[in-house]
């Protein structure tokens, strides 16, 4: 098994962990750690292919999406403060402002 | 004329006046229409004043229309039309003579109605419609162009109608209103024809370029257009000026007040036909002049026979209006325009004073049928002795106004045509046998029982008797050689005339003569003087005479009955089969229209409530995955991505078949 092959192994891991995370939890804090999970399996694979092919481009959409998930995260976190402030709660099946 | 004075006659003067001679009396006829009612009897010096302003007009301009200069005012209508659509008025001394004819014996005959419509109910409305007919009248004199002229005609003849029905509460007088604007409607179509015929060929509607369209023709050898042309200006004439056989309208239209008679019915709008046809008198061919001779002739004849048998004194003088204007029309169609104007000139002034005594007579006796009157003179000595100039003036008695005209025109016929020499002079012994049977029966002979409190008219009457009787005496002299034939230098004809001929002279006088004894031996005494052989004959003449010819019963046979056969034929198809089929259409559109109703309802309506009701149930299903669960959502957002992953892992072509890479 080359090493290729466990590079892409752990990123489709971590992006399986993320996904079940997704899915499972119920806290929207936890749901945003787990698009930081998919997210990082995604620069994983960009870094490991781009030096697989040798192209530099790819280790500058890791570098904008490192970037791109700090904003994310800060964008989500306020999103997740506000929703706390008028639902009292971070999980997500509480919160039914638009249910008609 | 001499080549300054055709060089004057072509090359118009400008003159802004001539407009005030129609505006005068149309603005009288606006002011009486509007307030007439308020004004009451001002009314009527509202209108004479108007008129007798036009006539002091048409006075100022004797003086360069004697020189033989052509007044004219034209206005631009239809702009951006050619020039030749101008409009405008023009006066020539043909128009001349006319306009003073109109003005005086309007002015005149007006101020005789104040007396005579004294105490009418709409005695403002009269004079309103009076001055709409002289205004129109006087447009219809000064017109220079065709379609101007066809206006006024159609305005005189609506006037005609009003004024004949003015007493609309008579049946006779509505009929005969009727009756009249029908019968000259006739004559007008074919003026109206014969006007779109000649702006159809010629273009120009112009009089005065009437005589350059004539040369042109006559050289291109368009002779018969010319004939065409002219004979349907004739048709208009004819029913205008009443000659057989649109004449019968004329008598009938006695039924309307006197002085309209006088007025209307003698004096001018009568005379309009001869005026159109001397007007447009370059139009008329050889053939066409022949046809105007026998319709004069014959109408000169025969309404002069009947008048000798009518027994209503305005009948009378209807029949005899009628035999006049047949004169003229015969001087006309001998090609002596001028003669038939100085005759149209001469008989607007007795006529219009025979009228006018006539109507007299009836104001003062309430009668106007010859039995019932009778020895008028004693009690009215003014109107006899006015009738009776008038009277010798009709029969052309030396040296009253109508001597000379007929004279001229005898004179004419003798050169021209013998046989029509003839025939005037029998003409001339009737003329002079009815209108003496009238007078005679009139003032002479016992007195009747309406004699008896008749009284002389009131001095608003009498003076326009007065001065008719001066005029009908002397206005002659204006084509005699006392005055050097001044009306024919006027009307472009300066040495035409050969002077006297005293034997014609002698045997008109003659004629003259013999009319009145045999209206005294006749006519008043009874006498019989046709051999006892001849007896039946007469008689049955007679009979034709008094029966008019049976024209109204002839038209009542050929035209009326089989129209009215006909209108109720179509009246009955109209009910049987168009009506049928229209409510057969209608009953057939219902039942179709109930058919959509109900396709409408079961097959429209329903896929559109279809529609809807599934979209309804669409929502309803596609609303149970809407479940506000998120991370129902987001399962189905992963098990979308590992559908289209396995898909694309399997099965690349399928989507690039469809065409979604």
């Amino acid at each position: 098994m080359s090493v290729l092959r466990q590079l892409l192994l752990l990123s489709c891991a971590l992006f399986c962990t993320g996904l079940y995370g997704i899915l499972t939890r119920r806290n929207a804090i936890g749901m945003l750690l787990s698009v930081e999970l998919i997210l990082n399996a995604a620069i994983l694979n960009f870094v490991v292919l781009g030096r697989v092919y040798g192209s530099p481009q790819a280790q500058a959409f890791a570098l904008f999406i490192i970037a791109l998930a700090a904003c994310e995260a800060a964008v989500g976190l306020a999103i997740i403060l506000g929703l706390y402030r008028t639902a009292k709660t971070v999980e997500t099946d509480r919160i039914h402002l638009l249910k008609g | 004329m001499s080549h300054s004075a055709a060089l004057a006659a072509t090359i118009p003067t400008v003159t802004s006046s001539l407009a005030w001679i129609p505006l005068l009396p149309l603005a009288a006829f606006a002011v009486l229409m509007l307030c007439g009612r308020r004004l009451g009897r001002l009314s009527a010096w509202l209108s004479v004043a108007a008129l007798a302003g036009s006539l002091l007009l048409t006075c100022r301009l004797a003086g360069p229309v004697f020189q033989g200069q052509r007044l004219a005012l034209a206005w631009s209508w239809l702009p951006d039309t050619a020039a030749q659509w101008s409009m405008g008025l023009a006066v020539d001394g043909l128009s001349w003579v006319m306009l003073a004819v109109v003005t005086s014996i309007g002015t005149l005959i007006q101020l005789y109605s104040i007396g005579y419509m004294h105490g009418d109910p709409r005695f403002s409305r009269f004079f309103a419609y009076l001055s709409l007919f002289c205004a129109s009248m006087l447009g219809l004199v000064m017109a220079d162009h065709f379609v101007l002229l066809f206006a006024c005609w159609e305005l005189v003849g609506v006037c005609s109608y009003l004024l004949i029905s003015f007493w609309f509460e008579k049946p006779e007088a509505a009929a005969a209103g009727r009756k009249a604007f029908i019968t000259t409607r006739i004559g007008d179509t074919g003026l109206l024809l014969g006007i779109l015929l000649l702006a159809a060929t010629a273009g120009d509607l112009h009089f005065n370029q009437l005589g350059a369209i004539r040369m042109q023709w006559l050289l291109k050898d368009h002779g018969g257009l010319l004939t065409a042309v002219s004979l349907l200006i004739f048709l208009g004439a004819m029913g205008k000026s009443a000659q057989i056989p649109l004449h019968v309208w004329l008598p009938d239209a006695m039924e309307g007040p006197t002085p309209v008679s006088a007025l209307i019915h003698a004096a001018t709008m009568v005379a309009a036909g001869v005026y159109l046809v001397a007007r447009t008198f370059p139009l008329f061919t050889a053939e066409s002049l022949a046809v105007v001779l026998a319709v004069g002739l014959a109408t000169h004849l025969l309404a002069g026979t009947v008048a000798l048998t009518m027994t209503d004194i305005k009948r009378v003088l209807a029949y005899s209006t009628l035999s006049q204007l047949g004169l003229m029309f015969t001087a006309l169609g001998l090609g002596a325009m001028p003669l038939a104007m100085f005759h149209l000139v001469t008989h607007a002034w007795f006529k219009a004073l025979l009228f006018l005594g006539a109507g007299s007579v009836i104001h003062a006796t309430h009668q106007q049928d010859l039995a019932h009157v009778g020895g008028l003179w004693r009690h009215m000595p003014l109107t006899g002795a006015t009738f009776l100039i008038a009277a010798l003036a009709l029969s052309g008695i030396f040296p009253l106004s109508g001597f000379w005209s007929k004279d001229a025109i005898l004179l004419e016929a003798r050169h021209r045509a013998p046989w029509v020499y003839g025939c005037v002079l029998a003409g001339a012994v009737v003329t002079a046998g009815y209108i003496f049977r009238l007078y005679l029966r009139c003032f002479h002979g016992a007195a009747s029982s309406s004699a008896a409190h008749a009284h002389e008219s009131p001095l608003v009457m009498a003076l326009p008797l007065a001065v008719l009787a001066a005029g009908a005496a002397v206005v002659g002299f204006v084509g005699s050689p006392v005055t050097h034939f001044r009306l024919f230098q006027l009307l472009g004809v300066p040495d035409a005339h050969e002077g006297i001929d005293l034997v014609v002279v002698g045997v008109s006088t003659l004629m003259a003569g013999a009319g009145v004894w045999l209206a005294w031996q006749v006519g008043v005494r009874h006498r019989r003087l046709l051999p006892a052989g001849l007896r039946p004959l007469g008689s049955r003449l007679y009979g034709w005479a008094s029966h008019k010819y049976f024209v109204d019963e002839g038209y009542e046979a050929v035209l009326i009955q089989p129209f009215l056969r006909l209108t109720r034929w179509l009246s009955q198809f109209d009910h049987n089969v168009i009506d049928a089929a229209v409510d057969g259409a209608g009953r057939t559109g219902w039942s179709i229209s109930r058919l959509k109703a109900w396709v409408d309802q079961r097959v429209v309506d329903r896929l559109v409530n279809g529609v809807a009701q599934s979209a309804q149930a669409w929502g309803r299903a596609l609303r149970l995955m809407q479940t506000g669960w998120l991370h129902q959502y987001l399962l189905w957002v992963a098990v979308g991505v590992v559908v289209l992953s396995v898909w694309m892992r399997w099965w690349p072509e399928a989507l690039v078949s469809r065409g979604a890479f």
